[in-house]
């Protein structure tokens, strides 16, 4: 039997669902945490990369850290995005795969979905794709990718030991988990963990 | 978490102040929240 989840999995996951719609939708709207292009200056992403990315591509972005600081990505790599929201850091991977490189995001929001294609074909973009699904079952085959990576993400999934179980199937031997997320020093208290508007709020 | 899940050679970046000025951030600094990058491998 596994390890029991501080909260309901699903009601989390429509709690998520209905937090980024609202990021999708209005991403100026005022929440918790920075979005757009003063975030990922913050955080640390590469200055000409930034400047350069159309506003239609970057102001729903809203990432936790910068899954790129640890290692670029190589020429022609295979890469996965779990959760790729408005899809920034797909595009960031896109440029530094080049065009024998192949970026495929996955989110399960709709609304972001449609804003990461349209700022796709905005940028003329051939070697990104965003795909619809929950990251503890990617609609991506076993052993196909190089590089897994992730912004935010895994700290919204009540089961992260399915989700990184995922990335190991999906990861090809030898292949690369790059991925940025908050981490607490000091320890959260059971009774908020069971808190499900916390997770999101 | 990520070796009980088999993955190796663990990398962990410097502390990012992700909420900082933002709406967030007495939360985050009443339980020291900040972001991180990781890098880790899947065994050959």
């Amino acid at each position: 039997m596994g390890e029991a989840l501080p909260v309901d999995a699903v009601a989390l996951r429509d709690e998520v669902r209905a937090k980024y719609r609202d990021v999708a939708v209005n991403p100026h709207g005022g929440f918790h945490f920075h979005t757009g292009r003063s975030l990922a200056r913050r955080l640390g992403y590469e200055v000409a990369v930034v400047a350069r990315m159309p506003e239609s591509a970057i102001e729903a972005f809203a990432g936790v850290g910068n899954p790129f600081s640890l290692g670029a990505l190589n020429p022609g790599e295979r890469v996965v995005d779990l959760g790729s929201g408005g899809g920034f850091d797909c595009f960031v991977a896109a440029e530094q795969v080049g065009p024998n490189g192949r970026v495929v995001g996955v989110d399960m929001t709709e609304e972001m979905l449609d804003r990461s294609r349209t700022a796709a074909a905005v940028m003329g973009l051939r070697n990104v794709e965003f795909r619809q699904g929950v990251i503890e079952e990617l609609p991506i085959d076993d052993g196909s990718a190089d590089v897994v990576i992730r912004n935010g993400v895994i700290n919204l999934c009540a089961d992260k030991r399915r989700v990184f179980a995922e990335v190991m199937r999906v990861l090809k031997p030898g292949g690369r988990l790059q991925f940025a997320d908050i981490a607490n020093g000091k320890e959260i208290p059971a009774r908020a963990l069971r808190n499900i508007d916390l997770w999101t709020d | 978490m990520l070796e009980q899940s088999g993955f190796i050679d663990v990398r962990v970046g410097p502390p990012a102040d992700t909420f900082g000025g933002a709406g967030g951030e007495s939360k985050a600094r009443l339980f020291e929240v900040f972001g991180y990058a990781f890098l880790a491998r899947k065994p050959k």
